[in-house]
C-alpha cells in the first residue's frame, strides 16, 4: 500500500513539477501570515492544531512542525524544496486514503500554489501580526497635507488611494455637532449649544466644542456604558436567586469618575485588577477591584460552592484576556487552543493569578468592604470644609450649619464586593483540570504568563498586581491595540479589527493595520494612556468629520465602510436612545452618580424569582435619569434595553450586535416612557416653539435633529397634523381652546407628531 | 474569490442584517422578517453553515414543537416509573452502594428509602403503568412515547434547566428555540418564531436566560407572551391613539424615512421602514392569536382554562392556537414541582398533587386537540422536568424531612414525547428495580436535544455558530439521535 502511494505521489509531483516549473517565473513573495496561515487554519488545524495533534504534528507551533519528520524519517517540510516535502506530497496525492485533508476535495490550485511557493521560498514563518511589538517609530504615509490634514487621515487616505477612492466632504455642521455630542457624552446638544456652535465661525469652533464635551461630567457616563459591558456589571448576582447587589453601584460610579478624571488607562487597569495589592491602597483603589467581583454567585440551595467559585475564577481569567488582550481563552480551559499558540497548561498558569482570593461563592457574597463612592468622598470632604468654615465663624447655630451637617451625615457608605487576597500561608494550590473538568485534577502549576507573549518583568510580584502591570508596561503588544480598537468601534461602528474580542488568528485582520498601530502608539506613548487625548485626536480627524451619506457605487465597493470613505452612521445604543428621548422632551434629570434607579417598567416583568426584591417604579425625578443608572438585573434586564441589544451582563460582552426589529418600533412608539416623552416634547413644542403650528413642528424637529426640516419632511408632518386634528375633532366634541391642557385635541395631535419625530430613522441613528 | 466569499460570509454573523438585504431571494420583506422572527428558510443554508459547504436541512417530520417543561422536576416515581420493590424497601436505610461517590443537593449521611406514594394501574393497549394522579393522561398513553431512562449531568435547578434548554449548565448560551429559529427561520410573518409561556409559582429557576439568545444576535431570543397585561410588551397603543391614527403615524414615519434613504442612501433605513410595517401587523395579529376566550365553550372546558388567570391550562390552549398560526418553537414552563418534603408546598402529598391536578387535564387536552385537528403529525410535543427525584426520602442536615419528599436526582427520570414523527404506544429505556439508575436505553440531555433537532430537520452537528474563537452548537460536543423512538 505504502509503496503504491509513493509511486502515485511521485508521478504526480513530477507532473506538478513540470507545471510548476512553467509558472516559476511568477516569483511573488509569499507572506506566511497573510497567505499561508489562513490555508493552514482552514484545512489543517482541526487535526494538526491545538486540540488534536494527529501524528504528533501541529501546524500551530510552526517552528516545531518545520523540524518534524514522519514515521519513515522523511521531513514533513523541507525548506527550499516543496517536491521533497511530505506535506506537499500528501496534499497532491490522488489516493483519497492518503490525500490531505482527508475526506475532502483536493485543495484549490491557488492554495496549493501558495503552499508550494512558500516552501520553495524557504518555508519562512512569522509571528501572528498581533503578537509582534508595536512599531515605536511609526512612519506617516507621505500624502499631501491639503488632502490629508491629520495623521489619521494620512493613513486612511493612503488605503483609499489604493482603491481609487476619495474621502467624502465634511458633514453639515448640524450633523457634526449631533454626532460629536452623542459620541462623547451620549446626549444630544441643547438648542443653545447648537446656536452657539453655528454662530462660531472661528477655526477653533469645532475643537472648542470637542473640549467642552470632553470636560462634561456626562462624558464619563457615556463611556462607562461601554466599559460596564466588559466588566459584566449588574445590580444582581446571577443564577437562580439572582440576589440583589445593593451597594455595587459604587463600582459603577468609580468607572464614571475614572473616565471623567481621565484616569490614565494603565492606572485604570492596575486598580481594577489589583488595586487591593497596591501599597497602602486608597478606598477608591479597593473599590476598583469590584471589577472582578462582578462575576456571578450561585445561591441556589444544594449547589456546590467550590464548583461556582471555580466558575467565577475561570470567568475572571477569560474576561481579563478578552478585555485587555483580545484573546479567546475559553477554549484553553479544556485543551490547547485550536488556532492560537496557547497550551492547555498555560491556561492554568494564568488561572493561578486569580485563584487566590477569599471569595468562595458563599451566600453572603463576601468578602465585602464598607466603602463610599468616589463622588460621595468628594461630597463629604466638600461639606466637611464648609462645616469647618462655619464652625470657625462660630456659626454652629445657624440653619445653614445644621443643613450642612445633616447633608454630611446623610452620605452613607455600603458594603461592596471587593477582591481580597489570601495570605501566603493559606494560599490555594492551582492544578490543571484535565479536559477542563474541575473535579479531575492534573499537575500543580505556578502562576506564569503564556509563552506567546513577552515574559513578565522578573521584578513584578507573581500575583494579580504583577499580571496587571505586565498588561500595561509597554511591552505587551496587545493591550493598546485592543483598547484603542474598542474606542474606534464606539465612534465608527466597526473596529479596525472587526472582532473586538479576538485578535488571534481566527479573528479578522485589521482593515488598516498601520493606522491601528499608529493609534496604539499614540495612546500608549504620546498620550501616556490618556483616554480623552486619544479620543480627541480621533474626533478631530477629517475622517471622523466626513458626511455619512453614501452613493450606490461606494456602497457596492465598501458596504460596511471599512475603508472609511464616508463618516460613521449606525443605530444609537440602547442607553443613548433612551437618554436622547429624555433630553429632547425636556424630561431629563441631569443628576450624576448615585444608587441605581428603577424607571417605569410594566407590572409582572420582574416576577421572575420568588422572595427576592421587587421592582417599584420610581415616582421621583429619578425615573428621568440616564440609562446607565437603570437598575440592571441579570435574569430580568430592563425590557426596552434588551430590545435595543443591550446584553444581560452575565458575562463579558465585547460588542453589541445591532439589530433592527419590530419590537424596537413598539418600544419607541408605545412604551410609556416614550409616550410620556412624546407628550413632554409636544408641550415643549407648543410653549417654546412659537405661536403657529408650523413653527412648533419645526422647533420639535430641530430639537431632535439639530436642523430645520426641509420642505418635504415638514409637509409630511403638517399633513399628519391636519388629518389627525381633523379626526380628533370629528370623533370627539371635547375641543378646548386657549391654554395647553392634556385634553385638548391640539395637544393630543401634537403628541402624535412628537412621537413620530422620536421614531424617525435620523433620530434613532447616529448620522 | 473564495477568500472574499469567506470573508463576506463571516460578516453576516458579526454585523447587522444588511447582508441579507442583498442576499435574500424573497427581497426586503423576507429579510426584515428575519430580524424578528428568525431568518427565512430560503436563506437559512447560509446561516447554518456560515461558510460554503453544502449542508441543507433535511425534510423535517415536525414543523413545530411544543415543549412542556415541568420546572422544579416532578418525581418520576410517583407518576410513570412504577417500582413495587421500592415499596418493600420503604423506611429502610439506604444501602451504601447507592451513596458511595455520589453528590447530592441536600441528602446527607444515610437517608431512608421511600416507597411510591400513590397507586399505579396499567392503561391502554400498551399496558403502560401510570399513577392515579393523572386520570386524564392515562387515557392517552397509547399516543405517546415514554423515555424512562433520561439522565443529566446537573442536579441543581438553574444549571439543569439551562442544560436542558441551552445545552450548557452555565449562563450565556442561546436557548433551544433561538437555535432552531437561527437554523430554520420562522414559518410565520406576523408572530415571533420562538414564544415562551410561563405559569406556576413564578418563572423557572434558570430565569430568562433559558430563552435568551446568548451569543446569537438578540432577535433570536424567545418572546414571552404574558398572560396579564400586554401579551407582547408595548404591543398596544396608548389610549388616545386609535389603530387608524397609528396607521397614519407609521405612514408618515415611513415617508420621511424614505426621504432620508434618498438623501443618505443607507439600506438600513429601508430595513427600518419594513420593521415599522411589521410592528403594525403584529399589533393586530398578537391580540387575535392570544385571545383564548374566543374559543368555543367545549374547547375551553376540555382544557379547563381559567379566564383572566395565569394558568398552565390557558397556556396549553394558547400553545395550540400559536401552533395553528405556525409559531415554530412554543416553550411552556410550569413551576412548582420541587417536592423535597421540606414543607407542605414542596411535598409529594401537598404541592405535588396540586401540580398534577393543574397539568393533567390540560396536557391531555392538548394531545387530543392537536390529534383531532390533524396537527399532531407535524407537531412535536415534549414533556418533562430538568431531572428526576431520588428513591430516598430527603434528609436535609441528616434528618428526614417533615413531609414526604425526594431529593434532586440526575441519573434517572422520565420524559414523554408525542407527534412529529415519534413512535407511539411505546416505552424506551428502563431503570433498575428502584428507579435509581437507567439500565437500558439511557438517553442523555444532549441525545434528547439531538433527537428533537433531528425531527425538526436539523443535523445537530451541523448547526453551529462561531463565537469567541470556536464553533458552538446546542449539543456541545456530544449527543446521538435516539433512533429507536423514531417512527
Amino acid at each position: 500500500m505504502k509503496k503504491k502511494i509513493y509511486i502515485v505521489s511521485f508521478i504526480l509531483i513530477a507532473l506538478y513539477g513540470g507545471w510548476y516549473g512553467f509558472d516559476h517565473f511568477n516569483t511573488k513573495k509569499i507572506d506566511f501570515n497573510t497567505d499561508v496561515r489562513p490555508i493552514l487554519n482552514k484545512n489543517c488545524l482541526s487535526c494538526h492544531g491545538g486540540v488534536k495533534q494527529l501524528g504528533d504534528l501541529s501546524f500551530l507551533f510552526i517552528d516545531e512542525a518545520v523540524k518534524k519528520k514522519n514515521e519513515s524519517g522523511q521531513r514533513i517540510i523541507v525548506p527550499g524544496n516543496a517536491q521533497k516535502s511530505v506535506f506537499i506530497k500528501r496534499i497532491l496525492s490522488t489516493d483519497t486514503e492518503v490525500r490531505m485533508p482527508p475526506e475532502k476535495d483536493q485543495l484549490s490550485q491557488g492554495d496549493i500554489d501558495i503552499l508550494v511557493k512558500w516552501i520553495d521560498q524557504g518555508a519562512k514563518y512569522d509571528t501572528h501580526w498581533a503578537y509582534k511589538p508595536i512599531n515605536r517609530t511609526p512612519k506617516l504615509p507621505n500624502i499631501d497635507k491639503q488632502i490629508a490634514s491629520t495623521n489619521i487621515d494620512q493613513f486612511v487616505i493612503k488605503e483609499l488611494e489604493k482603491k481609487g477612492l476619495k474621502p467624502s466632504v465634511e458633514a453639515e455642521k448640524s450633523s457634526l455637532i449631533r454626532r460629536l455630542c452623542l459620541d462623547l457624552t451620549g446626549l444630544p446638544p441643547s438648542i443653545d449649544e447648537i446656536n452657539e456652535f453655528m454662530a462660531d465661525t472661528s477655526e477653533q469652533a469645532y475643537e472648542n466644542l470637542v473640549d467642552r464635551q470632553l470636560a462634561s461630567p456626562h462624558f464619563g457616563e457615556r463611556w462607562a456604558s461601554m466599559w460596564l459591558d466588559l466588566a459584566r456589571y449588574a445590580d444582581s448576582n446571577g443564577y437562580q436567586k439572582d440576589k440583589i447587589r445593593k451597594e455595587i453601584w459604587r463600582y459603577r460610579d468609580w468607572v464614571i469618575n475614572a473616565f471623567n478624571n481621565d484616569m490614565p488607562f494603565d492606572e485604570f487597569t492596575i486598580e481594577q485588577l489589583a488595586g487591593d495589592l497596591l501599597e497602602n491602597p486608597s478606598y477608591d483603589q479597593i473599590l476598583a477591584t469590584a471589577f472582578h467581583r462582578n462575576t456571578m454567585t450561585n445561591d441556589e440551595g444544594g449547589t456546590d460552592d467550590e464548583e461556582y467559585r471555580v466558575a467565577a475564577v475561570i470567568d475572571r481569567l477569560n474576561t481579563t484576556f478578552e478585555v485587555w488582550q483580545g484573546t479567546t481563552m475559553s477554549c484553553v480551559q479544556c485543551h490547547s487552543h485550536p488556532y492560537d499558540p496557547i497550551k492547555h497548561d498555560e491556561f492554568y498558569e494564568l488561572y493561578g493569578y486569580f485563584n487566590n482570593t477569599k471569595d468562595n461563592d458563599n451566600d453572603k457574597d463576601s468578602p465585602l468592604k464598607v466603602l463610599y463612592s468616589p463622588y460621595q468622598n468628594k461630597l463629604k470632604s466638600a461639606l466637611e470644609n464648609e462645616v469647618n468654615t462655619l464652625k470657625e465663624k462660630g456659626d454652629t447655630l445657624s440653619n445653614e450649619y445644621q443643613k450642612k451637617v445633616a447633608e454630611f451625615l446623610a452620605i452613607e457608605p455600603g458594603k461592596v464586593q471587593v477582591m481580597v487576597e489570601n495570605p501566603p500561608d493559606s494560599s490555594r494550590t492551582t492544578r490543571v483540570f484535565i479536559k477542563g473538568n474541575w473535579l479531575s485534577h492534573g499537575d500543580t502549576v505556578l502562576p506564569r504568563t503564556p509563552a506567546f507573549l513577552p515574559a513578565m518583568n522578573p521584578d513584578y510580584p507573581s500575583n494579580r498586581l504583577g499580571l496587571a502591570k505586565w498588561l500595561v508596561d509597554g511591552k505587551n503588544p496587545l493591550t493598546s491595540r485592543v483598547i484603542v480598537n474598542r474606542f474606534w468601534e464606539q465612534l465608527f461602528g466597526n473596529g479596525l479589527v472587526m472582532t473586538l474580542g479576538d485578535f488571534g488568528t481566527q479573528g479578522n485582520k485589521p482593515t488598516n493595520k498601520a493606522l491601528l498601530d499608529y493609534l496604539a502608539f499614540q495612546f500608549e506613548e504620546t498620550y501616556s494612556w490618556s483616554m480623552k487625548s486619544i479620543l480627541k485626536e480621533i474626533v478631530l480627524s477629517s475622517t471622523y468629520k466626513q458626511s455619512s451619506a453614501v452613493n450606490p457605487e461606494l456602497l457596492k465597493v465598501d458596504p460596511y465602510n471599512y475603508l472609511l470613505a464616508r463618516g460613521p452612521r449606525h443605530r444609537l445604543s440602547a442607553e443613548t436612545i433612551r437618554d436622547q428621548a429624555l433630553v429632547i422632551s425636556g424630561l431629563y434629570n441631569p443628576k450624576v452618580y448615585g444608587p441605581s434607579v428603577k424607571p417605569y417598567q410594566p407590572e409582572g416583568v420582574w416576577n421572575v424569582i420568588r422572595h427576592v426584591d421587587q421592582w417599584i417604579n420610581s415616582t421621583t425625578d429619578d425615573q428621568y435619569r440616564r440609562g446607565v443608572y437603570t437598575f440592571w438585573r441579570r435574569v430580568s434586564p430592563y425590557p426596552s434595553m434588551i430590545s435595543f441589544d443591550a446584553p444581560s451582563r452575565e458575562v463579558c460582552v465585547s460588542r453589541r450586535i445591532r439589530t433592527n426589529t419590530p419590537l424596537q418600533a413598539l418600544v419607541t412608539m408605545n412604551d410609556p416612557v416614550y409616550v410620556e416623552a412624546s407628550e413632554a416634547l409636544a408641550r415643549r413644542m407648543m410653549t417654546e416653539g412659537g405661536s403657529d403650528t408650523q413653527s412648533q413642528i419645526k422647533y420639535g424637529f430641530k430639537l431632535a435633529v439639530m436642523r430645520d426640516p426641509d420642505i418635504r419632511r415638514l409637509n409630511e408632518l403638517i399633513n399628519l397634523y391636519d388629518s389627525t386634528l381633523g379626526k380628533y375633532n370629528s370623533s370627539d366634541q371635547n375641543i378646548q381652546k386657549g391654554k395647553i391642557s392634556e385634553n385638548t385635541n391640539a395637544f393630543k395631535t401634537m403628541s402624535l407628531i412628537a412621537n413620530v419625530i422620536l421614531n424617525l430613522d435620523e433620530v434613532i441613528m447616529k448620522t | 474569490m473564495k477568500i472574499i466569499k469567506e470573508l463576506h460570509d463571516q460578516h453576516q454573523n458579526m454585523l447587522n442584517r444588511r447582508h441579507f438585504l442583498k442576499q435574500g431571494t424573497l427581497g426586503i420583506g423576507a429579510v426584515a422578517l428575519g430580524s424578528l422572527m428568525g431568518c427565512n428558510p430560503s436563506i437559512n443554508k447560509q446561516i447554518i453553515t456560515g461558510s460554503d459547504n453544502n449542508y441543507q436541512p433535511f425534510v423535517a417530520k415536525a414543523k413545530r414543537i411544543i415543549f412542556l417543561h415541568m420546572a422544579g422536576a416532578p418525581s418520576q416515581l410517583e407518576l410513570f416509573d412504577y417500582k413495587p420493590l421500592l415499596q418493600k424497601l420503604d423506611g429502610k436505610l439506604c444501602p451504601d452502594s447507592l451513596l458511595a461517590g455520589k453528590r447530592f443537593a441536600f441528602i446527607q449521611g444515610v437517608p431512608e428509602m421511600l416507597g411510591p406514594q400513590f397507586s399505579f394501574k396499567q392503561y391502554g393497549q400498551s399496558g403502560t403503568w401510570v399513577s392515579d394522579l393523572l386520570p386524564n393522561f392515562s387515557t392517552v398513553v397509547d399516543d405517546v412515547c415514554f423515555l424512562k431512562a433520561m439522565h443529566t449531568d446537573e442536579f441543581n435547578h438553574a444549571p439543569a434547566q439551562l442544560f436542558m434548554h441551552t445545552g450548557s449548565p452555565r449562563i450565556g448560551r442561546p436557548g433551544f428555540g433561538s437555535w432552531v429559529i437561527y437554523g430554520l427561520g420562522s414559518l410565520n410573518e406576523n408572530l415571533p418564531g420562538f414564544v415562551v409561556l410561563v405559569s406556576g409559582e413564578s418563572a423557572p429557576s434558570g430565569g430568562k436566560s433559558l430563552w435568551g439568545s446568548g451569543f446569537l444576535p438578540s432577535h433570536y431570543q424567545g418572546v414571552e407572551l404574558r398572560s396579564k397585561g400586554d401579551p407582547v410588551l408595548y404591543v398596544n397603543n396608548p389610549k388616545d391613539i386609535s389603530r387608524d391614527l397609528r396607521k397614519d403615524a407609521i405612514a408618515t414615519i415611513n415617508k420621511i424615512n424614505q426621504q432620508e434613504y434618498e438623501d443618505a442612501g443607507d439600506p438600513e433605513t429601508l430595513a427600518r421602514i419594513k420593521q415599522y410595517e411589521l410592528a403594525f401587523k403584529m399589533q393586530m395579529t398578537v391580540p387575535e392569536a392570544t385571545d383564548i376566550e374566543s374559543e368555543p365553550d367545549y374547547i375551553k372546558e376540555m382544557y379547563g382554562i381559567q379566564p383572566g388567570e395565569v394558568s398552565f391550562a390557558n397556556n396549553c390552549l394558547l400553545a395550540r392556537r400559536l401552533a395553528e398560526r405556525d409559531v415554530r418553537f412554543i416553550q411552556l414552563y410550569h413551576r412548582g414541582w420541587d417536592s423535597h418534603g421540606s414543607n407542605d408546598f414542596e411535598s409529594l402529598h401537598g404541592g405535588f398533587v396540586e401540580r398534577c391536578n393543574e397539568v393533567d387535564k390540560a396536557m391531555t387536552a392538548l394531545i387530543v386537540d392537536l390529534k383531532q385537528r390533524g396537527m399532531l403529525e407535524d407537531t412535536l410535543v415534549v414533556w418533562g422536568g430538568e431531572f428526576g427525584r431520588t428513591p430516598m426520602q430527603e434528609n436535609r442536615g441528616g434528618i428526614s424531612n417533615k413531609f414526604k419528599g425526594r431529593d434532586h436526582h440526575g441519573e434517572a427520570f422520565t420524559m414523554w414525547m408525542t407527534g412529529g414523527g415519534i413512535k407511539t404506544g411505546m416505552t424506551f429505556g428502563e431503570t433498575d428495580e428502584i428507579g435509581y439508575s437507567g439500565i437500558s436505553g439511557r438517553v442523555h440531555i444532549h441525545d434528547l436535544q439531538a433527537t428533537i433537532l433531528n425531527q425538526l430537520g436539523i443535523d445537530h452537528e451541523q448547526l453551529t455558530y462561531h463565537f469567541q474563537g470556536r464553533d458552538f452548537r446546542l449539543t456541545d460536543v456530544a449527543g446521538n439521535v435516539v433512533k429507536d423512538v423514531l417512527a
